[in-house]
């Protein structure tokens, strides 16, 4: 690892435990992060100095303790949530934050959303939030033979894991898995409770979300037909009004909508 | 699928989303009702899908001038089975296709025979499929009281029908009702809603009628009613029967041209958004019918949102001291939402109330500055001198984005 300069970049593999770690990095080095960047959402290499994280979930409970300590919880669940949001300014909007909250503990710095920096947390937090409320709605599930129902998703947001408890409690005696192709995970849901797993190979078409034809049950082509036939057969054209429609469900959403996406 | 293609396309004019208001936690079958509406897709027309909405049947012996199932038009005509209906809800639900059924049904033999078959396809649901999710179903009018009933202990919302918003109109252009065969069913949800609340309160376990409540639909524009009896009616319902929701359709000429109904080139949208705007005026923003129109002024104006026009016809309330004003005044201040409102009062001790933080707050400044006083405008600009000049501003920053249906 290099250290030089009194400021670095900071890189780290995009998840919460992994921002937690360079949290903990920087103020123990007392190297104040210039960026902080995920090696998963970014592609291009950063120039300057560079300081790679490896993640440790030690020093991210560390961290978390910190945080629940120095205030109250709905802080935690704030720093979490917006974290989840990953747009490019939102691990320093939250290493500000946080940088904030360890030297003036004690503050309830969240309620006071006239600040801009708390403003703007909130807002990514929302807007994570927004996200896993429409996929309560957009998620598509396929049955399969052996009557799994699966769904492959590909949010903006890293929100898979909010899913969750949505579904556990809609579908609680059910084998189903919610697939980010994206990030390449998912969560997997049985009787005996919740699981995260990743997928070898292609198990869903990349530009449609369905699974391979010999895996679907027998009538699931029947009932998406279906699906779409309902679809448009309740679209009223004297009130065409696609701009309202798009504002609701923008397009980059519909590949895996199989009423907006016929072949 | 012809079928399904069928009865739901003549379902659809139906023009609400709603699928909210109960929470049934899934205890040992399949789903759950949130509280909040999950909308699943939207139509080509901006509407959330929500629910399987779809009609039993559209055969009808009834004869209703606006109707498209009316018996005296030649199409074609299918109708389900409790089975297949049964089915299909529950095979779109498991794929979350959607959050359940709207059931709703042109009358078949009778209205008693009709809600029989109603209340079939929801038994079969709850008991057959242990099926928790959401089921909205109508209430035929002239039905049995207690099939009524039955269908209360099973759905979650009830709606009866008033369609036309006066008595007279709706003899006219529907011969074979009358207001009293819309109302009977229809308090006598609102009486059975009350007592099982009453007894809920008792025995816990007490069974559960109808836990999101019961609407109504009324066709805006068939007919010549002005928009303050319309919101009067509404109100009375609210108030009275006690209702969720006041369902508003800007009429849509289904019928080749029937001498009663008039000639529309466009159904009424503008004005069906302005009674939208004006219904949660009454509902989330404190407003009485007759604070947001009156005898003398019965029509909404179609130019501007009925908060704005009350604002302009009420110059004396205004400027609002965001830093000091309560939220019931804040919330009548025009471009400022109940959210934004909420968090001004809640922030406001922490600094004044600036431009910056409101346009955060997505207030659409362009009409609330000036109703305002907050850090920039000390003093406010007085509307009581200028309405008419910010009358004609406003219309034309707004001009063309009018026809948007966007509340507030
Ligand atoms: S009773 Fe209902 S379905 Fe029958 S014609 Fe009248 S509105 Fe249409």
């Amino acid at each position: 690892m290099k250290v030089s300069g009194p400021y670095s970049i900071y890189t780290y593999d995009g998840s919460i435990d992994g921002f937690f770690s360079v949290v903990f990095h920087a103020f123990q080095s007392r190297i104040p992060p210039a960026d902080i960047l995920s090696l998963v959402s970014n592609n291009q290499i950063p120039i300057g100095d560079i300081i790679d994280v490896t993640t440790c979930p030690r020093q991210a409970a560390r961290v978390r303790r910190g945080i629940a300590s120095k205030s109250d919880k709905k802080n935690l669940r704030l720093v979490q949530v917006a974290h989840l949001a990953e747009t490019r300014q939102t691990d320093m909007l939250l290493y500000r934050y946080l940088v904030r909250l360890f030297e003036k503990p004690g503050q309830s710095y969240y309620r006071n959303m006239l600040d801009p920096l708390v403003y703007d947390l909130v807002q990514a937090a929302r807007r994570v939030k927004k996200e896993v409320h429409r996929f309560h709605g957009f998620v598509r599930f396929q049955q399969t033979r052996d009557n799994m129902y699966v769904a492959a998703i590909d949010p903006d947001n890293n929100i898979v894991r909010l899913l969750a408890p949505h579904f556990t409690s809609r579908f609680p005696h059910r084998k189903w898995l919610i697939y980010d192709v994206r990030r390449k995970y998912g969560i997997f849901h049985d009787t005996s409770g919740l699981m995260e797993v990743k997928l070898e190979g292609h198990a869903f078409e990349l530009d449609s979300g369905y699974i391979g034809k010999n895996a679907r049950a027998v009538r699931e082509d029947l009932y998406r037909e279906l699906w779409q036939t309902y679809y448009d057969s309740v679209n009223i054209k004297e009130r065409k009004n696609s701009r309202q429609m798009r504002a609701f469900m923008p397009k980059r959403y519909w590949k895996y909508l199989p009423e907006k996406s016929k072949k | 699928m012809r079928k399904l293609d069928i009865l739901a396309d003549a379902a659809k004019y139906d023009v609400s989303c709603s699928s909210s208001g109960s929470n049934r936690p899934a205890r040992d079958g399949v789903g759950n009702t949130r509280s909040c509406g999950i909308c699943h897709s939207y139509t080509e027309d901006g509407r959330c899908i929500s629910l399987l909405k779809i009609l039993y049947t559209n055969n009808c012996i009834y004869d209703c001038a606006y109707c498209i199932n009316r018996r005296s038009n030649d199409i074609p005509r299918s109708a389900f089975t409790p089975d297949e209906l049964a089915g299909l809800t529950m095979n779109f639900y498991n794929r979350n296709y959607i959050e359940g059924l709207f059931l709703s049904s042109g009358v078949l033999r009778s209205p008693d025979y009709t809600m029989e078959q109603l209340n079939e396809v929801a038994r079969k649901l709850r008991n057959e499929y242990r099926f928790n999710g959401y089921i909205h179903m109508k209430a035929i009018p002239g039905a049995d009281p207690l099939l009524v009933h039955q269908a209360g202990l099973l759905a979650d919302r009830l709606s009866v029908n008033i369609e036309i918003p006066s008595e007279q109109q709706l003899l006219r252009l529907a011969p074979e009702k009358n207001y009293r065969s819309v109302f009977t069913p229809m308090n006598l949800i609102s009486r059975n809603i009350a007592e099982s609340r009453e007894e809920r309160k008792r025995y816990r376990k007490a069974p559960r009628f109808t836990p999101a409540g019961q609407s109504t639909q009324l066709i805006v524009g068939a007919t010549e009613e002005t928009d303050y009896t319309i919101l009067r009616l509404a109100s009375g319902l609210y108030n009275r029967q006690k209702l969720k929701r006041v369902y508003y359709s800007g009429f849509v000429p289904v019928n080749s041209h029937d001498s009663r109904l008039p000639e529309l080139k466009q159904p009424p949208l503008v004005r069906e958004n302005r009674l939208y705007q004006a219904d949660w005026l009454m509902r989330f923003y404190h407003f009485r019918h007759d604070e947001i129109l009156d005898e003398n002024n019965p029509q909404l104006e179609q130019g501007i949102d009925p908060k704005l026009a009350y604002a302009l016809r009420n110059p004396h309330l205004y400027p609002v001291d965001l830093d000091r004003a309560s939220y019931e005044e804040i919330l009548r201040v025009p471009g400022i939402g109940v959210r934004s409102a909420r968090i001004i009062v809640a922030n406001r001790r922490f600094g004044r109330i600036g431009f910056d933080h409101l346009k955060k707050m997505g207030v659409a400044l362009n009409r609330a500055k000036y109703f305002i006083v907050c850090r920039e405008l000390t003093t406010g600009i007085k509307p009581v001198v200028y309405p008419e000049q910010i009358r004609r501003k406003l219309l034309k920053s707004t001009n063309g984005a009018g026809t948007q249906l966007s509340l507030f």
